[in-house]
């Protein structure tokens, strides 16, 4: 009994990260739209961040691609684009784990401002110049500065997570 | 200083090039899948569009699949609030319906005379190419207001075809797969529908503000100052993107107009949207069978018209017939106060009649009193009446003691 539920604790541990970013994409409510002019951000960027830093293996680079792909059709821009952001997050982090010595949940969080709001610029240039899209700059300027700040509530959020799953010494 | 750009190119190329422990592909590789994607995406190529649709539908059941718990959750809560609604609207609907039933043999003749005029001038018009299709998602954007549709190329889809909501534009057809297609809303910033403003007829561009609203664009914002009632817009038909007459929403009166933009409210709300309508909007071609529906048509018409002018007369006959009830009406009232003043000044006759009567007698009872007074006063020698009693006054009428 006491393994069965070990057993559930482990694959929550393992897959909800994946779970959570398909079912956050392939869902209809959508934090990056929520019909508020002056509220939205990116929890797919949140969770990717977090987790490509905390826990690498938690979300596989496949997948993380898979997820862009997917959501480049649910939202209608071209297939490639959130694939291409989500992967330059994990590089971001990958590079971020090799040059941290001692772990700083704030330097990680500016890390991340820094992070997105590059990653904004590169898709702005890719839908615009390329695509002729026409994307409102004051929205994605609400959307950075939101995802920003709601960065550290979410990484918070997912460290109770990972400390009720496994405890605490191990989740670290 | 030479340390520092080695480590930073050590930590580079670990990020890019390292796989992790159950990482099958460096982060580089599928970097390279995902602009090659792009670079794809940017040509019209056959093989990738059939790709890409394949990967669209295969996505868009899976997100119907996922949506299925919040979608049971969204129904469950507007079919409960819908229930709370429904009597009232049940009630209002009955009221609307007599007033439409009043309405529709009109209506029909003005359809009717509007299909033969479209056909008089070569105007874009179809009736029988319809499709209707279920709203599988309407998840949105910040890039692009659009609705994904569980018909596609299999059912005859086709880029371009204008989506309606019962008569109302939705938006137009702008991705077609096999088993479903997307459609760009009115309300997306990217679109663009000629408008007609109604009743003032200014042509102007109408496009979406990326919110539930639309923009006029394109117009002299003085042409519709001092407006005092609703605008309404409608399609134009300009540029044979859509059909003409659609309607679309409404500029209401309370729009300020110092603002720089004329916001257009439309009339269906985009995010309650579950069944639509598909309609081509390619020309008609004036073939045979065309030609034997506008012959059709003009029966129609004329049979229409035929049934209006019997209905007139109809009309003018019942108000002829109500001027005369209302006439007689009339004259009945008059002649009854005329009956009861009649009587009122009878009854005055009658009462006058009845005094002289009454003074009649008096003064032949006073005459006959000076002469038969001795007769019937009662003396101390006699055992006559008492003046002012009636038997005095019956022996005076009787000229004195009637004796048996």
């Amino acid at each position: 009994m006491i393994n069965a539920k070990s057993k559930i604790k482990t694959f929550l541990y393992k897959y909800s990260p994946v779970v959570l970013l398909f079912a956050s994409i392939l869902n209809e409510v959508d934090f990056n739209n929520l019909g508020l002019k002056y509220f939205s951000f990116n929890f797919a960027y949140i969770l990717i961040f977090y987790y490509s830093l905390k826990r690498s293996e938690s979300l596989g680079y496949t997948f993380i691609f898979t997820a862009g792909l997917f959501n480049d059709v649910m939202i209608g821009i071209p297939m490639g684009t959130s694939s291409l952001s989500y992967l330059l997050i994990c590089a971001a982090t990958a590079y971020l784990r090799n040059i941290t010595l001692r772990p700083n949940i704030f330097k990680d969080w500016i890390f991340f401002l820094i992070t997105i709001s590059l990653l904004n610029f590169i898709s702005f240039i890719v839908l615009m110049l390329i695509f002729k899209y026409e994307v409102s700059f004051f929205d994605q300027i609400v959307n950075i500065t939101f995802t920003f700040l709601l960065y550290l509530f979410f990484s918070r959020l997912f460290d109770l997570y990972d400390n009720l799953l496994l405890g605490k010494s191990n989740a670290r | 200083m030479e340390k520092g750009r080695d480590d930073f190119v050590i930590a580079i190329r670990s990020a890019f090039l390292k796989r992790g422990t159950q990482q099958r592909f460096s982060i580089l590789s599928l970097i390279l899948v995902s602009i090659i994607f792009l670079i794809l995406g940017s040509f019209n190529l056959k093989a990738v569009d059939y790709l890409k649709n394949i990967i669209k539908d295969v996505i868009y059941t899976s997100s119907f699949i996922a949506s299925i718990p919040e979608n049971v959750i969204q129904i469950s809560y507007k079919n409960i609030s819908n229930h709370y609604k429904h009597y009232e609207e049940y009630k209002k609907i009955k009221s609307e319906l007599e007033i439409f039933k009043t309405k529709d043999l009109s209506k029909q003749i003005i359809m009717f005379e509007n299909i033969k005029l479209k056909k008089v001038i070569d105007d874009y018009f179809t009736t029988s190419n319809e499709t209707y299709a279920k709203v599988l998602l309407d998840k949105e954007s910040p890039f692009l207001r659009s609705i994904v549709l569980n018909k596609g190329s299999k059912n005859g889809i086709k880029k371009g075809m204008i989506v309606l909501d019962d008569v109302y534009l939705i938006g137009k057809i702008v991705e077609v797969n096999y088993l479903t297609s997307r459609v760009l809303l009115a309300s997306d910033i990217n679109s663009k529908v000629p408008v007609s403003i109604e009743p003032i007829g200014i042509q102007a561009i109408m496009s979406g503000n990326g919110n539930q609203n639309g923009i006029i664009q394109y117009i002299n914002d003085e042409s519709i100052e001092n407006k005092d009632e609703d605008l309404l817009v409608i399609t134009s038909g300009a540029g044979s993107v859509f059909n003409s007459g659609i309607p679309i929403g409404k500029i209401t009166v309370e729009t300020n107009l110092n603002n720089k933009d004329i916001v257009v409210k439309f009339y269906k709300d985009f995010t309650q949207l579950e069944y639509v309508k598909v309609v081509s909007n390619e020309k008609q071609i004036v073939d045979e069978t065309s030609k034997k529906e506008f012959e059709l048509n003009s029966e129609q018409i004329s049979k229409f018209n035929n049934q209006q002018q019997n209905f007139e007369v109809l009309k003018q006959q019942k108000d002829i017939l109500e001027e005369i009830r209302l006439k007689i009406e009339n004259e009945n009232s008059e002649l009854k106060k005329e009956l009861a003043l009649s009587k009122s000044e009878l009854q005055k006759l009658q009462d006058i009649n009845k005094q002289i009567k009454i003074d009649q007698e008096e003064i032949n009872f006073l005459r006959l009193n000076l002469l038969y007074a001795h007769k019937c006063r009662k003396n101390f020698y006699n055992k006559l009446y008492k003046v002012g009693t009636p038997e005095y006054k019956a022996c005076i009428l009787n000229k004195g003691k009637k004796i048996n």
